[in-house]
């Protein structure tokens, strides 16, 4: 099977390859000062992350405002997610609400967070839950929805307690599901943390963005944008590993 | 007629023994023209591939394989498949589902729909052919799926445990219905089962296959008087041909 | 056939029926009756908090409900709704093609799914408003960059669910179909689209959610027109009634192409058990 893995990392290796070579032959051609070249994002790069300061002390307090409110998001979102799931009265009152939630974008509400809690790490708290917690608490309702009905019907006629179906039955059904909402939300949490940088909050990764922008050193920009993406994917990562190894038996189920 | 002589088929693995499997090994079999096989074995004895080798559905590694002494390297307009698990167009109503086979050979509309809706009276399904298939019973979908074999005209029917998914009332009622079928017009048959009744009941000779690697073991004749009728389950030849059957099915079983 | 009954029951008359509603919505409301009033139950709570906190950053119900309809009123709303409406059609439009297509090769050979899967992952995990910078960049501060965003919010889960959609088809019926005769080209056409219609629809749905959001989100961002820039003015202005009013309005554009959607939808995939 070694040989499939190689193959199909240098099929990516060529797409690679082809976008790069796209990308400078584009650049060749067009006018636009502002576009950096392959070998200057990369120096980009490297600027960043050894050479200046500013990015690790961004990343730093952008990842406070994004680990309190990933931390309150799960914290609100499960309990109530596990509610609705077991709770039939409960779900169809949120219901609603959940719709409305899904739907509507975070971002034009922003600015009356801000009028609310000023300027300060609170309110991009607040809003990195805003953008988390529906995706957390939607997921891990249909986890708990999902749980087959057999398996609790068969616990009880074994006289199990209400506490003991949720230990034993209802939450190790439903952990795949709710690690599927732990990791959109997560993906959710990002979003918020930078998007309230870049409206509002100039401060964090979005104040380098913003600044490197205005300069116009484009490399910086793009590096920044890359750095970003590589932070999401290596927390995504993690997340899949620690899921990996806690709920092993199940398949990919996720909404949104 | 169909001819297999000492037919392989392996799976997975472009060296032997890398974590392929071989599903078949040497197979030889005849089936005379008009004739009625049923082929029965426990899981792994390779019915299904054979029958697909058949149908022209995947290739076969070692051996022959012709019908009417052309050799099988596709699907073809002499042969037919019904599934076990209907295969039905969940989207297209009963005609359009009988229609498929006609309409991929470029019959004319027309006359596609005529011969469609006259097989769809042949299996009983008149009133229905507006009907999707979520909105028929499991023997209703079966008979569409029959329907749309019988329309292309094969001169062979090839059918891979049709009736399994089915509950035993209309098992019964649908084994009835071919076999009603079957002595109105006598197409060559290969009828896969797992149910020694349905083997004994529906064939003219009974093959019986070994698991690991998939191997003919011997095949049986069965000395009924068609058309078979119900009663012929009491009968004395039908009880010894089935007994021998699980005399030797049992034994494979505990392998 | 449901077996008909002799008699028929008496039926009461409901508060509905007084209010002379049509049947549809009537049926509507006694179905959802719990949700409609907890929506109706949140409005009011809401407007009761906004009397009596008296805060700057929450406007009673009615008060917002004003806003909106000076909006409806005063042309404002209308231009702006165009402008924004403008870049997503577009944005939506390239979406719904590039990942159809993309979506569609990924997911019938698998040469391609291993070429770009790594890719096409990434950037739907990753989170899409990164790129506003980079658009930006690219493309100033036109249209252009307003409907890249748009593209890069809704294109990958287009495209996800379009290749999981045709590899996920029933096995049995490309069996089927090849049994029949079919070849290549009538099995795409017959079978693989077909089938693979539900999934792709939810696709297309999800992707009709984030084509929304990334409008509002590049407008606010890149190009200070449409909605998002008029969110952001009165925001400044500390005017909360009016930004909820335009989130508002923002949530009923999302439900109104959500429910375009649906409709499709449900027309083409009635077959669907």
């Amino acid at each position: 099977m070694k040989n499939d893995a190689l193959q199909d990392w240098g099929l990516r290796l060529v797409v690679f390859a082809a976008v790069v070579g796209a990308w400078e032959l584009f650049l060749s051609r067009s006018q636009n000062f502002l576009l950096p070249k392959f070998t200057e994002m990369v120096s980009g790069l490297f600027q960043l992350w050894f050479v200046d300061n500013r990015f690790w002390e961004a990343l730093y307090i952008s990842n406070q405002a994004l680990l309190l409110g990933y931390a309150v998001s799960l914290a609100v979102a499960i309990p109530l997610g596990l509610a609705a799931g077991r709770l039939r009265w409960m779900d169809r009152l949120l219901n609603p609400y959940v719709g409305v939630l899904l739907a509507m974008p975070v971002a034009p509400l922003i600015p009356i967070v801000i009028i609310a809690l000023g300027l300060g790490l609170s309110s991009r708290v607040f809003i990195v839950v805003l953008f988390a917690f529906v995706f957390i608490t939607v997921n891990t309702r249909a986890g708990v929805r999902a749980v087959d009905p057999s398996l609790i019907e068969m616990a009880k006629s074994f006289g199990a307690s209400e506490g003991q179906i949720w230990r034993r039955i209802v939450i190790p059904g439903a952990m795949p599901a709710i690690f599927a909402g732990m990791r959109i939300g997560l993906g959710r949490a990002i979003t918020g943390m930078v998007m309230v940088e870049l409206l509002l909050v100039a401060s964090g990764l979005g104040r380098l963005l913003l600044e490197f922008s205005g300069r116009m050193q484009s490399d910086l920009v793009f590096a920044t944008v890359i750095a970003v993406i590589i932070e999401a994917l290596a927390l995504l990562a993690a997340m899949r590993a620690i899921e990996r190894r806690i709920a092993r038996w199940a398949p990919d189920i996720s909404v949104g | 007629m169909i001819r297999v002589r000492g037919l392989s088929k392996q799976f997975g693995g472009v060296d032997h023994g890398n974590g392929s499997v071989l599903a078949l090994s040497e197979i030889d079999l005849e089936v005379r023209d008009n004739e009625f096989i049923t082929v029965i074995g426990p899981s792994g004895c390779g019915k299904t591939t054979l029958l697909r080798i058949i149908a022209g559905l995947i290739p076969y590694d070692r051996g022959e394989i012709t019908i009417d002494g052309k050799p099988v390297t596709g699907p073809g307009p002499d042969r037919a498949v019904v599934f076990q698990n209907f295969a039905l167009m969940p989207w297209a109503d009963v005609l359009a589902n009988v229609t498929f086979g006609l309409e991929i050979r470029g019959t004319p509309k027309d006359e596609s729909q005529a011969k469609a809706k006259e097989l769809i009276k042949l299996v009983g399904l008149e009133n229905f052919e507006k009907r999707l298939p979520k909105e028929l019973s499991g023997g209703m979908q079966q008979r569409v799926g029959l329907a749309r074999a019988l329309a292309v005209n094969p001169k062979i029917l090839l059918m891979d445990e049709p009736f399994g998914s089915l509950d035993e009332q209309t098992r019964r009622l649908l084994q009835e219905q071919l076999l009603r079928l079957w002595e109105h017009e006598r197409k060559t048959v290969v009828f896969i089962t797992h149910s020694m009744d349905e083997a004994v009941m529906l064939g003219d000779r009974v093959m019986l296959m070994t698991p690991r690697p998939g191997r003919v073991k011997e095949m049986i004749d069965v000395p009924l008087k068609r058309p078979r009728l119900r009663e012929l389950e009491k009968s004395s030849a039908f009880l010894e041909v089935k007994e021998y059957l699980w005399e030797n099915l049992r034994v494979m079983q505990v392998e | 056939m449901k077996q008909e009954t002799a008699e028929q029951p008496v039926v009461k008359s409901t508060t509905a029926e007084k209010m002379r509603l049509p049947p549809a919505l009537r049926r509507f409301l006694r179905n959802n009756a719990l949700e409609v009033l907890a929506l109706l139950g949140g409005a009011a709570i809401w407007e009761a908090l906004g009397w009596g906190l008296g805060l700057q950053w929450l406007p009673p119900f009615s008060k917002v409900m004003e806003a909106l309809a000076q909006f409806m009123h005063s042309g404002v709303i209308l231009a702006n709704v165009g402008t924004s409406l403008q870049a997503l059609m577009i944005g939506f439009g390239l979406s719904l093609i590039m990942g159809l297509v993309v979506g569609a090769l990924m997911g019938r050979y698998r040469y391609v799914e291993k070429a770009l899967d790594v890719y096409v992952h990434a950037l739907f995990v990753c989170p899409s408003i990164v790129f506003a910078p980079v658009f930006f960049a690219i493309f100033g501060l036109s249209d252009a960059s307003r409907i890249a965003i748009i593209v890069v919010y809704a294109m990958f889960v287009i495209v996800i669910n379009t290749a999981t959609a045709i590899r996920t088809v029933d096995p049995s019926l490309v069996e089927m179909a090849r049994a029949f005769g079919c070849r290549e080209h009538q099995i795409f056409a017959r079978i693989l689209l077909p089938a693979s219609l539900p999934l792709v629809f939810a696709g297309i749905r999800l992707g009709m959610g984030r084509a929304v959001k990334g409008m509002v989100n590049g407008e606010m961002l890149i190009a200070f027109v449409g909605l998002g820039a008029l969110a952001q003015k009165y925001g400044a202005q500390f005017d909360a009634a009016k930004v909820f009013a335009i989130a508002m309005v923002v949530l009923i554009i999302g439900l109104f192409t959500n429910w375009l959607v649906q409709t499709f939808e449900h027309r083409l995939t009635s077959w669907v058990d």
